[in-house]
């Protein structure tokens, strides 16, 4: 009792300032790896090398990268956010690049043979038929940067990282709790969040297809 | 119409059309046919430009389609892939619209066409329209895609065999309606088949291909009189085959729709499944594929246990036949052995299909009194 008392106006702004972190990090990488994953996809020769050196930037440890940035950006909300958004990228590229990839060469042979252009293609049949494992990324993406954004208390910027923080500091495990949970439950609902986004995005004929 | 002129085109290092020439006239329909690989597809495909040859020349209405817009040129080219190819994030009717779309066709002439389109197959638009190409069978899929080629009305149709998967009934009947659509609309059709009749019966010529090369370029009666080699002659005699009698093979009357079960599946699954197919005997095969025998239900009902597998049971050697073996002689192991069918199997053993007493009594009917299909 004692303890809403004491921390929960600042539990709800944390809880508020996270997931302000998440969405927009989140957002940005998933528009920045979708354009990507495109892009890549067209050129699936280079792509073959360019894919894994991304991927090496996402063994990185979150803290060095935060930290770098932070040496050259100082400490204000756009240094998480771009931190996150680079770590949010790459399930969503991947995810994109693949998912396109598969996409069986007979519909895109039957999409020109219907007299589509490349850009007809691409949007009504390929990203269509992509949509299942791209939505898929997106989830990783999302549920990944929730648990990243704690990272931003460590440079003092808030989130629910900050009640771990302290907890771990004061040796207090209510704080750290109090810290882990809405963070938990924050991955679940933003999860099931995007399976309803992806009811609507996902072509009703694909449904179990896949 | 079209007019191949020198066209060559490569793989790699594999030449997969040598030097082809040849000229359609508007109206004609043309049927390109020669065994898998000879290069039918790829002169298909050469026509709406979805593949490049490295030489020669392609007009198409007196134009050279190297120099023209391949994503025009392909509006007014209809075209049926060999593996169906329908979009399965699109319902029916946005499959047969797609093209009268991209040429601004308004909703309710789309409607209207695809309404006319599907009735015209036998299948009903409220029934169908707005389903998704996966809850089709087979056969209905393919006349979708028959349908999508024709819907913007093009002049011009190339069709990949697109009657593969059909069953001979609505095989035939598709047959009719393309014939009868082609005299009416004045369409020119390039049809790709592996099937001599569906040639002879379809074409005001047919052009025959092996390695790259055209054999043969005819009409059906002159090709008939008169095959160029004996590859096409091989081809002749095996449609003919089907109209004589004596020259119909056990493969011929078999059904392939018999269910067979791997030895190592449990019983209770073999007799479930024995339930509900409402059969009373399983064809058992080795993990090759290989025929062993069969086990009927009494064989079960001896055997006692549920548990196990079927293989555990010893199966009945029920007669068998080669799938090349004269209809006759099969008939005849049929009629003087006391079993329900017999086993039609292919040279490596493995089954091709049964024979059964209906299928019997349904080919003497039909020498009796015609086509019983
Ligand atoms: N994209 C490709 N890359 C390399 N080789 C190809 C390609 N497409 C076709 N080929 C080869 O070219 C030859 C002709 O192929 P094509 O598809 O035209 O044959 P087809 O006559 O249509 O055969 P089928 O009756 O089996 O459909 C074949 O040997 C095939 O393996
Ligand atoms: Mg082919």
């Amino acid at each position: 009792m004692s303890f809403f008392e004491t921390y929960g106006d600042r539990l709800i702004t944390a809880i508020q300032v996270h997931l302000c972190y998440v969405l927009t990090s989140v957002t940005i990488g998933f528009v920045v790896a979708l354009i990507l994953g495109i892009l890549l996809s067209r050129i699936p020769q280079y792509a073959k090398i360019i894919m894994p050196i991304l991927s090496i930037f996402q063994t990185i440890p979150g803290i060095v990268f935060i930290g770098v940035l932070f040496l050259y950006l100082g400490m204000i909300p756009a240094t998480v956010i771009i931190a996150l958004a680079v770590y949010a990228i790459f399930p969503v590229l991947k995810n994109t690049y693949t998912g396109l990839l598969d996409v069986k060469p007979e519909y895109i042979e039957a999409a020109k043979g219907c007299g589509m252009s490349p850009l007809q293609t691409l949007f009504e049949v390929e990203l269509p038929l992509a949509s299942p494992s791209i939505i898929t990324g997106l989830r990783m993406s999302t549920i990944y940067t929730v648990s990243w954004a704690v990272l931003a208390a460590m440079i003092g910027l808030g989130g629910l990282g900050e009640f771990i923080y302290i907890g771990i500091a004061s040796n207090n495990n209510e704080l750290i709790l109090a810290g882990a949970i809405p963070s938990a439950i924050m991955a679940i609902i933003l999860s099931l969040l995007i399976d309803v986004l992806g009811r609507f995005i996902i072509p009703k004929g694909l449904r179990g297809a896949k | 119409m079209i007019r191949f002129e020198n066209v060559k085109k490569k793989f790699g290092d594999t030449v997969v059309l040598n030097n082809i020439s040849f000229n359609i006239e508007p109206g004609e329909f043309i049927v390109l046919i020669g065994p898998s690989g000879c290069g039918k597809t790829t002169t298909l495909k050469s026509i709406n430009r979805l593949i490049t040859p490295e030489e020669g020349k392609i007009f198409v209405n007196g134009q050279d389609i190297s120099k023209a817009n391949p994503v025009k040129l392909r509006r007014k080219i209809g075209y049926v892939i060999q593996q169906i190819g329908l979009f399965p994030n699109m319902t029916i009717e946005q499959n047969i619209g797609l093209v009268p779309k991209r040429l601004k066709y308004s909703k309710s002439e789309i409607k209207k066409i695809t309404k006319d389109l599907m009735e015209m197959v036998d299948m009903s638009y409220d029934e169908y329209a707005h389903k998704y190409p996966t809850e089709l069978s087979g056969g209905q899929q393919q006349r979708i895609g028959v349908l999508r080629a024709l819907a913007a009305s093009p002049p011009i149709v190339l069709m990949d065999e697109p009657f593969g998967a059909l069953d001979p009934m609505t095989r035939a009947t598709l047959q009719e309606e393309i014939v009868r659509l082609q005299k009416k609309l004045k369409k020119t059709i390039v049809f790709v088949t592996h099937d001599m009749n569906e040639a002879l019966d379809l074409a005001d010529k047919i052009i025959f291909m092996e390695h790259g090369e055209i054999v043969q370029m005819a009409t059906p009666d002159e090709m008939l009189a008169n095959p160029a080699n004996d590859l096409i002659r091989d081809f002749m005699r095996k449609s003919s085959a089907t109209s004589d009698p004596s020259n119909l093979t056990a493969a011929d009357f078999m059904r392939t729709n018999a269910i067979s079960v791997y030895k190592k599946r449990s019983i209770r699954e073999c007799t479930d499944l024995m339930a509900r197919q409402h059969i009373d005997s399983l064809l058992i095969k080795n993990d090759d594929d290989t025929y062993v025998g069969i086990i009927t239900i009494k064989d079960v009902r001896k055997h006692g246990k549920s548990s196990g597998s079927i293989g555990e049971i010893i199966p009945n050697e029920n007669i068998t036949s080669d799938a090349g073996e004269n209809a006759k002689d099969a008939f005849d192991k049929l009629y003087n052995s006391g079993d329900n069918y017999v086993v039609v199997l292919n040279n490596d053993k493995t089954i091709a299909g049964i024979i059964s007493k209906t299928s019997m009594a349904t080919a003497m009917a039909d020498t009796l009194w015609g086509d019983m299909q």
